[in-house]
């Protein structure tokens, strides 16, 4: 979610300033005060703490114990730790790879007007509609060896072993994240491609363009914006994926999806070291930040206006 | 540290503060359950399952009497361990818990949290001579005893579909070799010779345990769990892991044995169906097939112990499993009369009856007299011999290590089964585990 | 491009991405109308051939009706709060002039940037001391906490394009914050206060972390977890299960069939996760 927020934030930054309008009674500092409070007292105060648990050595009874740098260092010699990251990328960029095509094609022809679409449209959005929990927990049961889908498909599936190869269960990570957040990049592509002024295709029709060229030449291009965007929110999805992988893996087989959102859970919850998982945890907010403010460099984002404004 | 604690305190403060402010319309938000602070009551936070029944029972028939009533409350499903080590510390902890005795309470032990029943079996020597000594035992921490047996006893057994077997002409395997030609036997016949829930990777665990025992005997796994990490390396233990490794090769457990779950029924499934021969599993088998295979329970569902090796150290009667589960009594807890009267009521005929009637076995000296009123009296009766006779009964591997090793250690045995770990990957991946 | 030729390419392409959401949907209520047995005798993909509801009676007489119930409650008191402190907030934000209030703003844009996962382990420390661990409240109030920022962002933009001739014309009335953010500012950002109330319910009703960590009753249990443990007790029923699925996304299907436009909105705030 953090990016239709750098997004907005961006806009609702950029407003140019109000004029001045004499005379009418300001708020003060207090109305802003509940809510300021409210979420000092659950986020900021929490992020404060996880950098300071990460730097104690405690396993839930009673108190953190100060430990240095230990779990720091611990860290960054564990492999499954160097591994969960390595694994949390690679996740990431395939759901990207998946998503991102699809989600162009598919927004673009749904920004049609036709009545099939519209119709067609509305189906496809329904996955949206479940939570992540529950998407993983039907994903679960269909690919079941036995008794799900695979036992019906022999001829696709083989023996149905999808989960217990590292290929497999990141595959299925991947396509359930697919399956779920497809939708909604749709709608943002949808929503951007049907911003692009109409003259833009009549002058290639003119000119004789087909529809493919006129797909490259200009819906392409047009969505530059709508891409970065949708592809800043895949990348944060992805590095916090959390849901699928306790529900459909385990991280497992063995350590083989064990990605680090996953692993700083286990650490915490699991093991019940929780100096080691609140270590994991800063350092996936600090990746997660980092990340973000690369793909708005570079992308030149923060120069620009969104063009899924007012959808 | 200091700080975080007073961090902590001002936060707890601050909150409680914002509390009253924003949500007093929000009171409905509450919730009852949970929580041990009450003046006149116990709390008493059991494993939620199918079990509960008997809990209930029992807390009802303690609230008859007792001025100081017992609360119960339940934890459902996988989670019971991990929330139970999150809330023991806090307000909301109970007085007293279900556990598994072993691992599981000895980081409680460590903190203090946990009151020694030296003091309750003085004064009623019937708390601890009312149970079979071999399973008593697996709940004393440093000498001192932190557990009374409620429940029943849970053996690991070798269940088998008896029409599968009869088809394949196999028998159930009284040694190694038995076990291997069946599995031929059942693999030519197009069947998985053995279901393994390996997506829980819990039952692929009871192999390791058995074979080890089977090998080289109880203590190679004692003496690595009291710490001698050398024990891993023993040639008894690479001799268990080579005949892992070619059990799997040999196809043993089909191709996607790590998609099955015990958990969702997936494995205890494939036995009933009879897509699968064998299955190696706790003696809850017995009652989950019945609760979902009623027929096959009835009449195809054959059980045997672990077959011997040759050339084995290990006792053919050498047990592992769940040897019982156990109430732990918190250090803190108000009304310990309250508590020592509650346990007493777990060695009582009612519990014994009402135990048996949901197809657990006790381990109570007086359970044999009232066998023959269980819910399948050949069952109970069977496993009661095997428990009282064990040399030793092994409690679970993820139990008795410390609840920080169970994930690395499920994940050991999970690669090992697959090809991620090689036999020096394996013995390197326990000498890690922390021992506590 | 509504003038062109049917694209028969991309109607084939649409009709396989039909198959891959459809067929998952298909078996998903399909198989919550059939019975145990028969489910398990013939597959997921096989047409049911006894419709029951059977499972969606179990799954309330298992304690379905429960999760849904503090679901509900969790859902409603979140909404609440975002609806209290939210408007304020970006009110402030809009019309005040003061560095504080800037340095607010800019709080809260970092907030977005922190995920949930993150702040779960000093967040269960926090509220386990403040004595509210399985209890709904300690759900509640991360929950709101964290879609205060997207809340607050969403809000500001819509209340930023209230012109400021308007203000002038009350302040000419010498009217109060109090009465212009009752009477000017609230009425002309009706449409933002709907989306931030179906995005933070969304966020609501189908957290899952905050539950997972922060409870642990069958009494606070929410319908995510009920879900969850569903798969990891014994004696699964899979019909049940799938019903389960379906009941947890009943009230967003009627949201979606009833108030279309405010969902997707609110939606877009949800985003990655």
């Amino acid at each position: 979610m953090t990016t239709t927020v750098t997004k907005a934030a961006v806009v609702a930054e950029r407003r140019p300033a109000q004029r001045r309008s004499a005379g009418v009674g300001r708020p003060g500092f207090a109305w802003a005060l509940p809510a300021t409070a409210f979420f000092v007292l659950f986020a900021v105060v929490p992020l404060v703490l996880v950098a300071v648990l990460s730097f104690t050595s405690w396993n839930g009874l009673g108190s953190p114990r100060f430990a240095g740098l230990d779990n720091w260092t611990k860290l960054f010699d564990d492999p499954v730790m160097l591994n969960s990251l390595w694994l949390s990328v690679l996740i990431t960029v395939l759901g990207v790879l998946v998503q991102t095509p699809l989600s162009i094609l598919l927004g673009v022809w749904a920004a049609g007007r036709q009545r099939n679409r519209a119709i067609l449209s509305a189906i496809y959005f329904v996955p949206l509609l479940l939570s992540a929990t529950a998407v993983s927990v039907l994903w679960r049961t269909l690919l079941d060896p036995n008794f799900g889908v695979p036992s019906q498909a022999k001829w696709l599936f083989g023996d149905g072993n999808l989960l217990g190869m590292q290929s497999g269960a990141i595959g299925v990570l991947v396509f359930v994240g697919a399956w779920q957040f497809t939708p909604f990049h749709t709608l943002i592509y949808q929503g951007a491609a049907r911003a692009i002024p109409q003259v833009l295709y009549q002058a290639a029709q003119i000119d004789g363009a087909g529809t493919v060229r006129q797909f490259f030449h200009i819906t392409l291009p047009q969505l530059r914006n709508t891409m970065i965007t949708s592809m800043i929110l895949m990348v944060v999805g992805g590095l916090t994926t959390f849901d699928t992988v306790l529900i459909l893996t385990q991280g497992g087989p063995g350590t083989d999806t064990t990605i680090s959102a996953y692993y700083m859970y286990q650490k915490a919850f699991k093991s019940f070291d929780f100096g080691a998982g609140s270590a994991i945890a800063l350092l996936l907010v600090v990746v997660a930040t980092v990340i973000s403010l690369v793909v708005v460099r570079v992308s030149g984002y923060d120069k620009m206006r969104s063009s899924v404004e007012g959808l | 540290m200091k700080t975080p604690a007073r961090i902590s305190r001002a936060v707890a403060a601050g909150v409680a503060l914002a509390l009253g402010l924003t949500l007093s319309a929000c009171g409905g938000g509450s919730s009852d359950s949970a929580g041990g602070g009450g003046s006149d009551k116990i709390h008493v936070l059991v494993y939620g399952d199918a079990a509960n029944k008997v809990e209930k029972q029992l807390v009802a028939t303690f609230n008859k009497t007792s001025k100081v009533k017992a609360v119960l409350d339940t934890i459902p499903g996988a989670d019971y361990q991990q929330k139970l080590q999150t809330i023991i510390s806090t307000p909301q902890a109970p007085d007293i818990f279900f556990n598994w005795g072993g691992g599981s309470i000895k980081p409680f032990v460590d903190a203090d949290l946990l009151l020694p029943l030296d003091d309750f079996i003085k004064k009623d020597p019937a708390l601890k001579s009312s149970f079979l000594p071999s399973v008593f035992d697996s709940a004393t921490v440093n000498g001192k005893p932190y557990g009374v047996p409620m429940r029943g006893t849970q053996p690991v057994l070798l269940f088998n579909n008896k029409k599968v077997l009869a088809d394949a002409g196999v028998t159930p395997p009284k040694t190694w070799d038995d076990l291997l030609g069946a599995v031929k036997a059942l693999k030519a016949k197009g069947v998985t010779p053995i279901a393994l829930g390996g997506g829980d990777q819990w039952p692929t665990l009871m192999w390791f345990e058995y074979l080890y025992d089977r090998v080289a005997g109880p203590d190679v796994f004692q003496k690595a769990l009291g710490g001698d990490k050398s024990a891993w390396e023993s040639a008894g233990s690479k001799k268990a892991l080579g005949m892992i490794r070619k059990l799997v090769d040999a196809g043993a457990f089909g191709t996607n044995y790590d998609s099955v779950k015990f958990t969702d029924q997936g494995s205890p499934t494939l036995l009933a169906t009879g897509k699968a021969g064998f299955e190696l599993m706790g003696s809850w088998e017995y009652s989950t097939q019945q609760d979902s295979h009623p027929a096959f329970a009835k009449k195809d569902l054959g059980y045997s112990s672990f077959p011997t090796v040759a050339g084995g150290t290990g006792d053919a009667g050498n047990l592992v499993g769940n040897t019982n589960n156990f109430y732990s009594v918190m250090k803190k807890t108000k009304h310990p009369e309250a508590v020592a009267a509650f346990l007493k009521l777990q060695y009582s005929d009612e519990f014994v009856k009402a135990q048996l009637g949901i197809g657990n076995l006790p381990t109570t000296t007086n359970t044999e007299k009232f066998l023959g009123t269980s819910a399948s009296p050949a069952y109970s009766k069977y496993q009661f011999d095997l428990v009282k006779k064990a040399p030793s009964f092994q409690l679970s591997w993820d139990q008795a290590y410390p609840q920080s090793a169970s994930t690395p250690m499920h994940q050991a045995v999970q690669q090992f089964f697959n090809g991620g770990l090689d036999t020096d990957g394996f013995i390197k991946a326990m000498q890690a585990l922390p021992t506590a | 491009m509504s003038k062109q030729r049917p694209n028969y390419l991309a109607g084939l392409g649409s009709v396989v991405w039909l198959l891959v959401v459809g067929a998952p949907l298909y078996v998903l209520v399909a198989a919550s109308v059939q019975s145990r047995a028969d489910y398990g005798a013939s597959g997921p993909l096989s047409l049911p051939r006894h419709f029951t509801l059977r499972n969606y009676v179990d799954d309330f007489s298992t304690g379905f009706g429960r999760y849904f119930l503090n679901t509900v409650i969790v859902t409603v008191c979140v909404v609440a709060i975002v609806l209290v402190v939210v408007p304020p907030l970006s009110y402030t934000i809009v019309r005040s002039r003061g560095r504080v209030t800037t340095a607010v703003f800019r709080l809260f844009l970092l907030g977005l940037a922190i995920p949930a996962q993150a702040v779960i382990v000093p967040m269960f420390y926090v509220i386990s001391k403040a004595g509210l661990y399985d209890n709904l409240i300690g759900v509640i109030l991360p929950t709101a906490a964290f879609s205060l920022p997207m809340c607050a962002l969403v809000l500001t933009g819509v209340m930023r394009d209230i012109t400021p001739d308007l203000y002038e014309a009350m302040a000419i009335d010498g009217a109060s914050s109090w009465r212009v953010f009752r009477q000017l500012v609230l009425p002309l950002s009706r449409g933002g206060l709907s989306t931030i109330a179906v995005f933070s319910a969304l966020q609501a009703w189908n957290g899952f972390l905050f539950p997972l960590v922060l409870t642990q009753s069958d009494s606070t249990k929410v319908i995510t977890l009920g879900l969850y443990n569903f798969r990891t007790q014994y004696g699964i029923n899979i019909p049940g299960l799938l019903a389960a699925v379906v009941l947890s996304m009943v009230p967003v299907l009627l949201v979606y069939l009833f108030a279309r436009r405010t969902l997707v909105q609110g939606l877009m705030g949800v985003g990655g996760k």
